[in-house]
């Protein structure tokens, strides 16, 4: 039997339809196969794929342990979620949308920090009045600490929010964030500011190759086929 | 990992026997920590670093829980739920298992489940002798199990404290060079602000508000702060309050407008912290230091002389032990002696055991006062390895 190209796209929300529309626009339409509400589809201009629509997250894993050859999604979830991140996937192509900055922010009444160096000397005194450290909350455990510790930033500690996050500090679930932010609007609105040296990564979608996925030459064949017809695409725009 | 083999077990257990019968006969008293300890503790005593290093996990009920990355915080734990406030006198000694996930791979020297012997001694009144108390129990429960040949290394977070209460500058920049003490870089760089005016006077608040304020007036500062907050639209949000952020403008404002440190007091505490000797000639060398810059270390380096005596005494030889002043940079809740024991076939990366003295982490866990606290811990593993000729 002939293996396929497993490629994994978003299920839900606007990625999956942004996604979606990408695809078409370069002629590669995608197509439920079998029940309108499964998780499988196809590309009637190739079908040597095969579509998984899955959670935005698993993309990640899947292709973290090959078990989908290409996927579109957030250069954020793939991040935090694969430490060695460049030696297991391969970016190919940005995909222009699902723009959103991971960011540090701390309450913007905190005039006396505006820099990472200040968050340090912040949470010297903070443990000092408050007998314990600042906390963080985020769903980006990894990226934050990977940032935190580059910018010399140490006396922290991580509380796991997934979701509403930006209100953790007003509910005092946290002292600070990490979250991301496309406009700021979000974070403004809970009385929150970023750090100028606080941007963690800028983020889009991307299309993404699993490194350790198994590849055979008409699997490499395919992929060169849906880069080059995404890439006519783009710079058609 | 793959299942150890039974010989190594039983190999590892009657090591274990030999160290505890030489703890328990030192009057330690045999205690068994719980394994699982909560999480939020450990990283808000040890920190976020070890966390990445810590296995973490959720129980069905929601509470994040750990495996114990070692065994020190679990005993004063252990003494705490004893003798709520920590002040009762008392010796423990423990053989367990530890957890460390291990970036990279495991291999032998670095396993991520490995066993720890040790003993921790809490509240005696004479800190120096028990310092070396611990110390020649340790050599000698290690002489014991069958190892002669060892390096020594030590230091004494005690000296640089007394160190910077010797030199003339504002309270918050000796606390802050405490705290960057352990992290070579950040500290170098935080000693170069404290010397360069221009880098004080680099504003980081508002500069229509930091020109009103009075480093010395405090209560004045905050009502100015507060009228700030109100021009701007900005709201008190989350755990810091007024009082606090106002206390850190102002330290800003003052270090704006203070004399920065002389050259000189930072190249002095520069070349304290690269001293490195044998611990002998080492206290000379910063007795000459104290001559020079016409300092006083007080009693500090009285009590690091008087436990050099105190260990020789106790059978440990002095004279082969390396003194390092900077010892002790990646073990941040050290604050007094750290000692450290090596040997030559694992390398200075893996050490046979360590310990020192630790007069704030039961404070740390909950004691509503310092309780001074000392220990020290083995590595069994890597015991057995250089015992039984498997070391590289």
């Amino acid at each position: 039997m002939r293996s396929k190209l497993v490629l994994a796209l978003p299920s839900k929300g606007r990625l999956m339809e942004q996604s979606a529309e990408m695809l078409a626009q370069a002629g590669l339409t995608v197509s439920k196969s079998g029940s309108p509400r499964g998780y499988k589809g196809e590309i009637a201009s190739l079908p040597g794929v095969e579509v998984n629509f899955i959670s935005s997250s698993e993309i990640a894993q899947f292709l973290k342990n090959g078990t989908a050859h290409l996927g579109v999604t957030g250069e954020d979830l793939l991040r935090e979620a694969i430490s060695d991140c460049d030696e297991r996937v391969a970016f190919l192509k940005p995909c222009g949308f699902g723009h959103a900055d991971v960011v540090v922010a701390v309450p913007a009444c905190w005039i006396d920090v505006r820099r990472m160096a200040d968050l340090e000397e912040m949470a010297v005194s903070f443990r000092r009045i408050h007998g314990r450290r600042v906390r963080v909350a985020t769903k980006y455990m990894n990226l934050t600490r990977r940032f935190f510790s580059q910018k010399g930033v140490t006396g922290y500690r991580i509380v796991e929010s997934f979701g509403a996050t930006e209100g953790a500090p007003a509910a005092g679930l946290a002292e600070l964030i990490v979250d991301i932010t496309t406009t700021g609007i979000t974070l403004q609105a809970n009385g929150l500011k970023l750090l100028d040296d606080g941007v963690i990564l800028r983020s889009e979608a991307n299309l993404v190759a699993s490194k350790v996925a198994s590849w055979s030459p008409a699997l490499r064949r395919l992929e060169r086929q849906i880069v080059a017809q995404l890439s006519a695409k783009i710079a058609a725009k | 990992m793959a299942a150890e083999a039974a010989q190594k077990v039983e190999a590892l257990e009657a090591q274990a026997q030999r160290l505890l019968g030489a703890f328990t006969r030192a009057g330690y008293e045999q205690v068994a920590p719980s394994i699982i300890q909560p999480a939020g503790l450990f990283l808000d005593v040890v920190g976020e670093a070890l966390r990445a290093r810590t296995y973490v996990f959720t129980d069905p009920e929601g509470e994040e829980l750990c495996l114990r990355p070692d065994l020190t915080v679990p005993t004063c734990r252990l003494h705490l739920a004893r003798h709520p406030g920590g002040t009762v006198p008392a010796r423990y000694c423990y053989n367990g298992p530890a957890f460390r996930y291990q970036t990279g791979s495991a291999d032998s020297a670095h396993p991520r489940e490995f066993r720890q012997a040790g003993i921790e001694s809490f509240a005696a009144a004479d800190r120096e002798r028990d310092d070396a108390a611990v110390l020649a129990l340790i050599v000698q429960a290690l002489r014991e199990a069958g190892l002669e040949q060892y390096q020594l290394k030590i230091g004494d977070l005690g000296l640089f404290s007394a160190l910077l209460e010797a030199l003339a500058m504002p309270k918050r920049w000796r606390r802050l060079l405490r705290h960057y003490f352990w992290r070579p870089e950040a500290f170098h760089a935080e000693l170069a602000r404290l010397t360069s005016a221009a880098a004080l006077k680099q504003l980081g608040v508002p500069r229509e508000l930091g020109e009103r304020l009075d480093p010395d007036k405090p209560e004045e500062a905050e009502n100015l702060v507060a009228e700030y907050f109100d021009q701007s639209g900005l709201e008190i949000v989350g755990t810091r309050t007024l009082p606090e952020i106002t206390e850190r403008v102002l330290a800003e404002v003052a270090d704006a407008r203070e004399t920065p440190l002389a050259p000189e007091t930072a190249a002095l505490i520069e070349s304290y912290v690269a001293i490195k000797a044998p611990a002998r000639e080492a206290a000379g060398k910063i007795e000459a230091l104290q001559r020079s810059s016409g300092i006083d270390l007080g009693p500090a380096l009285d009590a690091f002389r008087r436990r050099l005596s105190l260990l020789e005494a106790a059978g440990v030889t002095t004279s082969g032990a390396t003194f390092s002043a900077e010892f002790g940079r990646e073990l941040e809740y050290y604050t007094g002696f750290v000692f450290e024991i090596r040997v030559a076939k694992l390398g200075p990366k893996s050490p046979i055991a360590g310990g020192g003295r630790y007069d704030s982490l039961v404070a740390d866990v909950g004691a509503s006062a310092a309780v001074p606290a000392v220990g020290s811990s083995i590595h069994t593993e890597r015991l057995l390895a250089v015992l039984s000729g498997e070391a590289p």
